[in-house]
């Protein structure tokens, strides 16, 4: 797992919310994780297949989940709804595919899958025993949990 | 007459806010469809004047559904609205048949722009 693979989803998360949410981020301390595990409550989860394969997961808790759904719809949600669940999905899936642009940039073509969403903790997504490179990224609404798994295709 | 508008993408926060923006820009918004197939049966329904179309979807995704509508109608006009703006994806699209193309996140006024550029 190259650091170079995990920049341009930082770089991404940065543009993206700053656009969709209106709100400036900012990055914490970078740490390594031997698999892709997540503890979070609530995890939106993209694919990367092409020269670079693997996934890019973006975690975070309820209550935080539910602050962004309520920003991007420009209302306080009640309930975390299938409207609510699409917006949260459809920022993972603005990040990842504004990362794709920056990959290819640095001579990765890639492409993304739909984005799901697993709610629950101490979930162990992947079957690759690809290490993962796990940023925080912080906010006013709480804190996103970028958790990037990707290894070139062999 | 308001201009007719089918809109194309599998997330249902991305149709709504679409609709919003396009129905408060004075067009009217005709169908939601939520992968390239539905988009494809749905265009041959009801003739929309634009179809704006996402790529990553279930099903059939974007860049498929516009070769097949413009198989079918070539003078179709169709603005692809997606999050992957990489050169490969753009110049694939255009070859396809895209239009124009417009990169998630945006602002309500690029998504305008663009479409009233092609129907007014």
């Amino acid at each position: 797992m190259k650091v170079e693979y995990v920049n341009p989803f930082i770089t991404a998360a940065f543009s993206v919310i700053e656009t969709a949410l209106n709100i400036k981020a900012e990055k914490g301390p970078l740490a390594m994780r031997p698999c892709v595990f997540t503890s979070q409550q609530c995890n939106i989860i993209t694919g990367v297949t092409g020269m670079v394969e693997g996934q890019a997961i973006y975690g975070m808790s309820l209550i935080t989940a539910d602050r962004i759904a309520s920003q991007m719809l420009g209302q306080q949600i009640r309930t975390f709804d299938q409207l609510a669940a699409s917006a949260i999905a459809e920022l993972g899936n603005m990040i990842t595919g504004n990362a794709m642009a920056l990959l290819s940039e640095a001579g990765y073509i890639c492409d993304i899958t739909p984005p799901s969403i697993v709610r629950g903790t101490n979930v162990k997504i992947s079957t690759l025993n690809i290490p993962a490179l796990v940023v925080p990224i912080c906010l006013g609404l709480g804190e996103i949990e970028l958790t990037v798994s990707l290894q070139q295709r062999s | 007459m308001p201009k007719r508008v089918l809109i194309t993408d599998d997330a249902l926060f991305m149709r709504i806010t679409l609709k919003n923006i396009l129905t408060k820009g004075g067009y009217e918004v005709v169908g939601e469809a939520a992968n390239g197939k539905e988009s494809v049966d749905l265009y041959l329904q009801i003739k929309p004047d634009l179809v704006t179309m996402d790529i990553t979807m279930p099903e059939m995704d974007g860049i498929t559904a516009v070769r097949e509508i413009k198989k079918r109608d070539p003078s179709a006009n169709i603005i692809m609205c997606t999050a992957m703006g990489q050169k490969n994806m753009v110049m694939e699209a255009v070859a396809a048949g895209a239009k124009d193309f417009i990169v998630k996140p945006f602002q309500p006024d690029k998504v305008l722009e663009a479409v009233q550029k092609l129907i007014g």
